[in-house]
């Protein structure tokens, strides 16, 4: 049921930035709906998001626009704030195709979140570009216009139980601790996976609940085993906790190995001596040697780019949001046309080179597999270990 | 009489606007009219046992995300969907009635706490029993091959349908012996079971009524959302939000819980849409000051006006 006031007020609130929209809009604009996590839990990785689309659309409008068939549009973002909420960012995705009119849809952050936008998207017929979600289950549902620009967890998994076979001969067991969500969960369930194909035995395998805040039976279980490699994922404050209670029960391994939060510095800030030695694997970084499309052709120009605006580094989160505003902007180019039935037909089609790699989708709309960089820390420094062509120091084994 | 006029007059106008927004909403006006509808339910059948009987309640977010997974499994193992929101609103109930029977031992804020380990406890279950509900992974629903005003109109009408018979059976316990009995209890349960009422049965019965009502929303929600997972549907802002809501209306009436939805939604909204910021700080200072100044929620306040020329 419905106040009766409720329609009037609304249509009121919903009309004003409508009106001033439209006002702005004089020539080609490509209006791109951006729902974010600005509050709640994952406000830090939202404000990632945002200045990887902000940076990129700032410097492309100062360039004049993108080029769109015989004339240049300039790029609007429509920013909402989804509160870390799932129904939220549904609503939002909605509202942004439904009032704001937008041609193209950046994905919300986490795996989760954007699968359950994606069926918004996919009714309305919008093409939605999803920098944060890498599980393959976000693309299981053979949606035709969602695509993804981190690689699927197995093009992580597989190459690092190699590398680690390789670098560590007396590696037999191992075993894993996933925080029971979406993303970090399937990536566990990829890295088991993995180890056994690889013929490592997983001795123990746990799961955390989300926000947990004790895991001292879990190690304790885990060390039990006596593993040569502890593989961990979950977030950046799950992992500095693992990791010092670890260091409480004077629990560790030749190798450990952490996902995703060793990317972040706030990650070697938290953890200082701790973080010495921890292994992972990240979506992109600053030395890859990729060759690209404007306005960032290199990775370092990038880097160079985005510290002189922001002050700090941009991680793998910030790189792929770029990538996907990227990818759009090929498409459109590419199209012609700022319409979104031609802009995602020219991303199922796009195959570009770019700072973050190669920007080509897949059937299920995921990105190809690319090799993705591995890295340790080793004097609060990220050191690449592999791939060879990027590599800049040895794998360090932990006592 | 004027007063019972203009209550019938209102209680027209709100299914008229309802009316009006299922023929001529477009799909996003649809989804807040959902998203009203949800929470009138929600609220109404918090107000059962929160309002009328006096037990503050935590555990609406438990029995919604109950439903949402009760739904959801029983509709990916082929059941329609209309059945699998009733099984759901079932399961809801039969649940509640296992619990509350020792939960409802307990007042006040032992209750209050209680109720919310209710909630954790069966967040826990959806996240942990992986077989069933595939833990963290979520579940997949089945997506409806429908255009996309028809499936807004469907679960639009839903939930508004849902709300109504909310009011409804909120109406028809207030004026029951149901009602009386529970309005006893908040008074001063002591002295009732004294006087030969059963309050346990009466507390069970509101406990288990507001139970399937949370889980029949929770199962509409899962089809409509066609992705859920245990963090989502086990939000405690589902618990939080339609207990303000009941209080910016007025506590254990039959109207305060729509007019106070209505209020809530229609702020919220309107601040979440043009302040990207601040909309936070913005709402929680609105609800403080909408409860400092309207202690008793509109309702009361009206009444007090009444009362006092």
């Amino acid at each position: 049921m419905v106040g009766i006031s409720r329609r009037t007020l609304l249509s009121a609130t919903l009309a004003t930035p409508m009106i001033a929209r439209t006002a702005r809009a004089q020539g080609a604009v490509l209006r791109i709906g951006a729902p974010l996590p600005l509050t709640g839990g994952l406000a830090p990785e939202g404000l990632k998001q945002k200045h990887g689309y902000e940076i990129w659309a700032d410097t492309v409008n100062k360039q004049g626009g993108i080029k769109v068939g015989n004339g240049m549009a300039k790029v609007e973002l429509i920013y909402a704030d989804y509160e870390s909420n799932t129904a939220r960012a549904v609503q939002a995705t909605e509202r942004m195709i439904s009032q704001d009119k937008v041609s193209a849809v950046l994905g919300a952050y986490g795996s989760g979140a954007v699968k359950a936008s994606s069926s918004v998207t996919e009714r309305y017929k919008v093409p939605m570009l999803a920098p944060n979600a890498s599980a393959k289950e976000v693309y299981d549902q053979g949606y035709k216009f969602l695509f993804g620009t981190e690689a699927s967890n197995d093009a992580l998994t597989v190459p690092l139980a190699k590398f680690m076979q390789a670098h560590l001969p007396s590696l037999k067991t191992m075993v894993i601790l996933s925080r029971n969500d979406l993303f970090p969960l399937a990536l566990g369930r990829n890295m088991e996976a993995a180890a056994k194909q690889a013929g490592i035995d997983v001795a123990s395998f746990q799961s955390y609940a989300v926000g947990a805040m004790d895991h001292a039976s879990a190690l304790t279980e885990m060390a039990a085993a006596k593993p040569q490699w502890v593989f961990v994922t979950g977030y950046t404050n799950d992992l500095i906790l693992v990791r010092r209670q670890m260091a409480e029960l004077k629990f560790s391994a030749p190798i450990i190995t952490m996902l995703t939060g060793p990317s972040y510095k706030e990650f070697s800030d938290a953890l200082g001596p701790l973080a010495e030695g921890i292994t992972a694997v990240s979506w992109w970084e600053a030395s890859v040697p990729y060759h690209g499309i404007p306005p960032f052709p290199t990775a370092r120009e990038y880097n160079d780019a985005y510290i002189a605006r922001y002050g700090t580094a941009p991680d793998y989160g910030e790189a792929s949001s770029t990538a996907c505003c990227i990818a759009l902007q090929a498409a459109a180019e590419k199209a012609g046309s700022l319409d979104p039935l031609a802009l995602r037909d020219a991303l199922a089609s796009l195959d570009v080179m770019s700072f973050y790699g190669r920007l080509k989708f897949g059937p299920s709309g995921q990105i190809v597999v690319q090799a993705l960089p591995l890295f340790q820390l080793q004097g609060g420094k990220r050191v690449i270990l592999a791939p060879e062509d990027i590599r800049q120091g040895e794998l360090k084994i932990l006592s | 009489m004027t007063a019972r006029l203009f209550r019938g007059l209102a209680w027209a106008a709100t299914l008229g606007a309802t009316a009006a927004l299922f023929f001529l909403g477009d799909a996003y006006a649809l989804r807040i009219g959902m998203t009203l509808a949800m929470f009138i339910a929600l609220a109404s059948g918090w107000n059962i046992i929160g309002g009328m009987a006096g037990y503050p309640s935590f555990a609406t977010a438990g029995f919604f995300g109950l439903g949402a997974y009760a739904g959801a499994l029983t509709q990916l193992r082929g059941v329609p969907m209309p059945l699998a929101w009733i099984v759901a609103a079932g399961v809801a109930a039969i649940v509640a009635l296992a619990v509350g029977w020792i939960v409802l031992r307990l007042r006040g804020h032992y209750f209050a706490i209680a109720s919310l380990a209710v909630m954790m406890v069966l967040r826990e279950l959806a996240t942990n029993w992986t077989m069933l509900t595939g833990g963290g992974m979520g579940l997949n629903l089945p997506v409806l091959q429908l255009g996309i005003i028809a499936q807004a109109r469907l679960f639009f009408a839903a939930q508004a349908g849902l709300a109504i018979i909310a009011v409804i059976i909120s109406a028809l316990v207030a004026s029951s012996g149901l009602g009386f009995a529970l309005r006893c209890i908040r008074q001063n349960e002591t002295a009732a079971g004294m006087l030969g009422l059963d309050a346990r049965r009466a507390k069970s019965i509101a406990f288990a009524i507001s139970a399937a009502l949370a889980g029949a929303a929770g199962a509409i929600y899962a089809s409509a959302i066609s992705y859920i997972d245990p963090t989502d549907v086990f939000d405690l802002l589902n618990t939080v939000q339609p207990i303000i809501m009941a209080m910016l209306g007025g506590v254990g009436t039959v109207a305060g819980p729509v007019i106070g939805a209505a209020l809530f939604v229609v702020l919220e909204q309107s601040i979440w849409t043009n302040f990207l910021s601040v909309h936070a700080a913005l709402l929680g200072a609105l609800v403080v000051a909408l409860a400092l100044f309207l202690p008793q929620g509109m309702l009361g306040q009206l009444h007090r006006r009444k009362v006092k020329p």
